[in-house]
């Protein structure tokens, strides 16, 4: 709020990103290292490739303005907005799961909740798909077992709260 | 709607029955089709069909950035906002990998409804106690049920895959009370992940009984500690790595403990047993057998600290001497039943002081066997000092003699069942010093296994009349004749129970004083391999007694024939247990049986009964509108065929053959 100093993140293909220190500060693994006064040049980001980063960095600076307008931006926009961010029409898998990884090493909690919810949602949808274009769980038949034994277990109890 | 109705036969579900209704709506697996064949004939074998398996391998070739590739923190995540059960248990199922992923998540961890409430109704949220694990993950927002069910895993059942599953299958949903695990002094399969897996996802277990179980060790104890605080009944049999740190963490954090039972544990001590004591102020219950490390210091700490509501001690094959006896005996204040077997190291001080501490007043039932240290000076010590003392057996407490035994039943004011076995030096003259003696309250009186018991050879004692006895037992003492139950039977007239199994000396003579003096009534009679028993004596037997006899057992009796039958159809008007093995009955005889309409006999057996036949099928199958069980093994003249149509008919019937 105060400063607005700007702070360099550079990604793992070497391309540099310069945000607003209240950005970059959402992420905790970040927020640490300035705090240990590693930021003086750019924070190098080996994990996180610039097509993710640049996601990351947007749906940062979206959060941070919510929180910051004077006007406070409606919850429910908010929502909105994050639902439109990661529908998966736009987003591929491999970035979903990238964004997970992203948001995980970032520690940035709440993009981590949202993406990590979308993916339980999918899973939720679509629990053995045989074609399904976004999720590629590879179930292999030799967990037949596992499904025999996971699922009498959910039975005999649900069998207990049916009625 | 397809059933799992065949599978898991094994298993016991609390409720019963049939495993699945219509309103399971798995009906993502179902609509993989009929491809996906889930239903399991009783041969317990899933076919999962072709197509499906080849729809899968499409996917192989690709190279993919799957799921799979996150790293567990991140799938831990996502786990985290998964609905429901049924989503967790299918996503259980992809992998063991997620399995034992997602049966280590607590309830605390799971996010799914909880945030949604949080956000929801914040005002509910405040007011309650705040306490997470208080929050239900139901979005109806009912509390958690607490553990109303129970699990039993047994042989190829028993392994961690299982208990992951169970773990997965109970979270959020209303939790496992009662578990137990039965290994196999081979079984590999149950570790210390199966174990932390249930400790997390069942926090609200309430017994928890672990069986030959040697890979699990102490970690898996300490989680439970951790996790499980309702924990009441902890069961320990053959875990050979459990360990006094698994017993110490169990009883600092399970404070509710009532129950602990500890069996062949090598490595428990005393440090154990002491903290045990000291944490556990609500233990009412103690047993623990062949533990070699045990000794003085565990017990006595354990006895001192919990006496204000322990009730039941259970101490066998212990090392421990005198001085926990004397502990005991002090501090049992609140004992109600103990049982010592098999102390080597105790001696006849230790009971001695044991009776005279005065402190085991509320001890009604004592059990003691195979302790070289009760002698006739410690047996009456006991029997002054248990002034409740109201049952009382001794087994193979071989310096016991008659002198010892009537004093105690002398001496014992409030002894009503007194059961002895495997004293060899009791006489005759123990025998019936007990019955005159015994102050008028015995009720029962057994003795079984008593090598040194001989036949009476002359005169007839002076006994005094014993009115109290109700129930006399003389088993397998094969010294014990037909003068000697003649005297006996003469001074007990109220006799309503009488088991002479294996008194093969006894004959109709020796039965008879005992029948004719009976003026209450015998109620079970148990002659079983009295070889030496007729007709006569049993048709004297019912005509006498026909009134009030309800079981009549004549296993063995070969001198027993069809007149015998006749005499129980003419005369019994209760009976419903009786058992004709190996006499020698007929068809005949089971014909008049049947045509006796008053009796409805709930159990027969004619077992080795080789004269009876298939003949006697309409008179059996006539009986069978009130049986309940019938034994029909090694009935040589009643064939495969006949049985099976008893069966049919005989629907409600248990049919051995």
């Amino acid at each position: 709020m105060a400063s607005s100093r700007k702070i360099t993140l550079r990604s793992s293909d070497g391309e540099s990103f310069e945000v607003e220190e209240a950005v970059a500060v959402e992420s905790q693994t970040i927020k640490h290292m300035i705090e240990d006064d590693c930021a003086d040049n750019a924070i190098p980001l080996p994990n996180v490739t610039s097509k993710i980063l640049a996601k990351v960095i947007e749906y940062c600076k979206k959060h941070v303005d919510a929180s910051k307008a004077e006007d406070r931006v409606n919850d429910e926009d908010l929502k909105a907005w994050d639902a439109a961010f990661i529908k998966v029409d736009q987003v591929d898998q491999a970035t979903l799961f990238d964004l997970i990884l992203a948001a995980n090493y970032l520690n940035i909690k709440s993009l981590l909740d949202l993406t990590c919810q979308t993916v339980a949602d999918m899973i939720k949808g679509n629990l053995f798909p045989v074609r399904n274009e976004w999720l590629n769980f590879t179930f292999s038949i030799a967990n037949r077992e596992l499904v025999l034994v996971c699922l009498t277990e959910w039975v005999a109890h649900r069998r207990l709260f049916c009625s | 709607m397809p059933t799992l109705v065949n599978y898991g036969g094994e298993d016991q579900f609390f409720g019963g029955g049939s495993l699945c209704t219509s309103s399971i709506d798995l009906d993502r697996l179902y609509s993989m089709g009929s491809s996906m064949d889930m239903y399991c004939p009783p041969h317990k074998r899933a076919r999962v069909c072709g197509s499906y398996a080849v729809s899968s391998y499409e996917y192989e070739g690709e190279h993919l950035s799957s799921i799979e590739e996150l790293p567990d923190e991140c799938l831990f995540e996502i786990f985290k906002w998964l609905p429901g059960g049924r989503e967790r248990s299918s996503c259980a199922c992809v992998s063991k990998h997620w399995l034992f992923l997602l049966s280590n998540m607590r309830r605390t961890d799971l996010s799914g409804e909880v945030d949604k409430s949080a956000k929801e109704d914040k005002e509910t949220m405040t007011s309650s106690s705040g306490d997470t694990e208080m929050v239900s993950c139901d979005v109806s927002g009912r509390l958690e049920g607490d553990g109303h069910l129970t699990r039993c895993l047994e042989g190829k059942k028993a392994t961690d895959v299982r208990l992951a599953a169970v773990a997965v299958g109970t979270n959020g949903r209303g939790g496992l009370g009662k578990l137990s695990i039965r290994g196999t002094s081979s079984t590999r399969a149950v570790t210390n992940i199966g174990i932390s897996a249930i400790a997390r996802g069942c926090p609200s277990l309430r017994a928890l009984s672990l069986w030959n179980l040697s890979s699990i060790g102490d970690d898996g104890l300490v989680e439970i500690a951790k996790e499980c605080c309702l924990l009441e009944k902890l069961d320990l049999s053959h875990c050979a790595f459990v360990s006094n740190k698994g017993l110490i963490a169990i009883a600092e954090n399970c404070r509710d403990l009532i129950s602990l039972n500890i069996e062949s544990c090598p490595k428990i001590g005393n440090e154990g047993l002491e903290a045990i004591g000291r944490c556990c102020p609500r233990l009412q219950s103690i047993s623990i057998k062949d533990c070699p490390l045990v000794g003085d210091h565990g017990v006595a700490s354990l006895v001192s600290s919990s006496s204000s509501v322990l009730s039941k001690i259970k101490l066998q094959g212990l090392n421990i001497t005198d001085f926990s006896l004397a502990v005991i005996g002090h501090f049992g204040l609140a004992v109600t039943s103990l049982v010592l077997g098999g102390l080597r190291s105790a001696s006849e001080k230790g009971f001695w002081v044991m009776g005279k501490a005065q402190g085991l007043k509320k001890v009604s039932s004592l059990t003691i066997a195979s302790c070289h240290g009760i002698t006739d000076v410690s047996l009456g010590a006991i029997g002054r000092g248990f002034t409740n003392l109201k049952q009382m057996c001794l087994r193979k407490c071989l310096f016991v003699s008659d002198a010892g035994l009537i004093t105690f039943s002398r001496v014992a004011s409030s002894l009503e069942n007194l059961q002895v076995e495997g004293l060899d030096r009791i006489s005759l003259g123990g025998v019936i010093g007990v019955i005159s003696n015994c102050e008028m309250k015995l009720k029962s009186l057994s003795i079984a296994n008593c090598m040194g018991i001989k036949d009476l050879l002359e005169g007839s004692p002076v006994l005094s009349s014993c009115p109290s006895l109700r129930s006399l037992s003389i088993q397998n003492c094969p010294g014990f004749g037909s003068a000697s139950l003649a005297m006996v039977g003469k001074w007990c007239p109220h006799l309503e129970h009488v088991d002479l199994t294996g008194l093969c000396g006894i004959t109709d003579a020796g039965l008879s004083p005992l029948v004719e003096n009976s003026e209450a009534g015998l109620v079970k009679v148990n002659l079983r391999n009295c070889l030496n028993i007729t007709d006569e004596a049993v048709s004297t037997l019912v005509r006498l007694h026909g009134g009030t006899l309800e079981l009549l057992n004549l296993d063995g009796c070969r001198k027993v024939t069809d007149a015998s039958l006749v005499a129980i159809a003419d005369n019994c008007l209760l009976l419903n247990d009786l058992d004709m093995s190996k006499c020698g009955i007929t068809d005949s005889g089971v014909s008049l049986l049947s045509s006796a309409g008053h009796l409805s006999l709930q159990v027969l057996s004619l077992a080795g009964c080789s004269m009876v036949s298939n003949k006697s099928m309409p008179f059996l199958k006539k009986l069978g509108g009130s049986l309940i069980g019938l034994n029909l093994q090694h009935c040589r003249s009643i064939s495969g065929g006949v049985v099976e149509l008893l069966a049919e008919s005989l629907w409600r019937c248990d049919i051995l053959s």
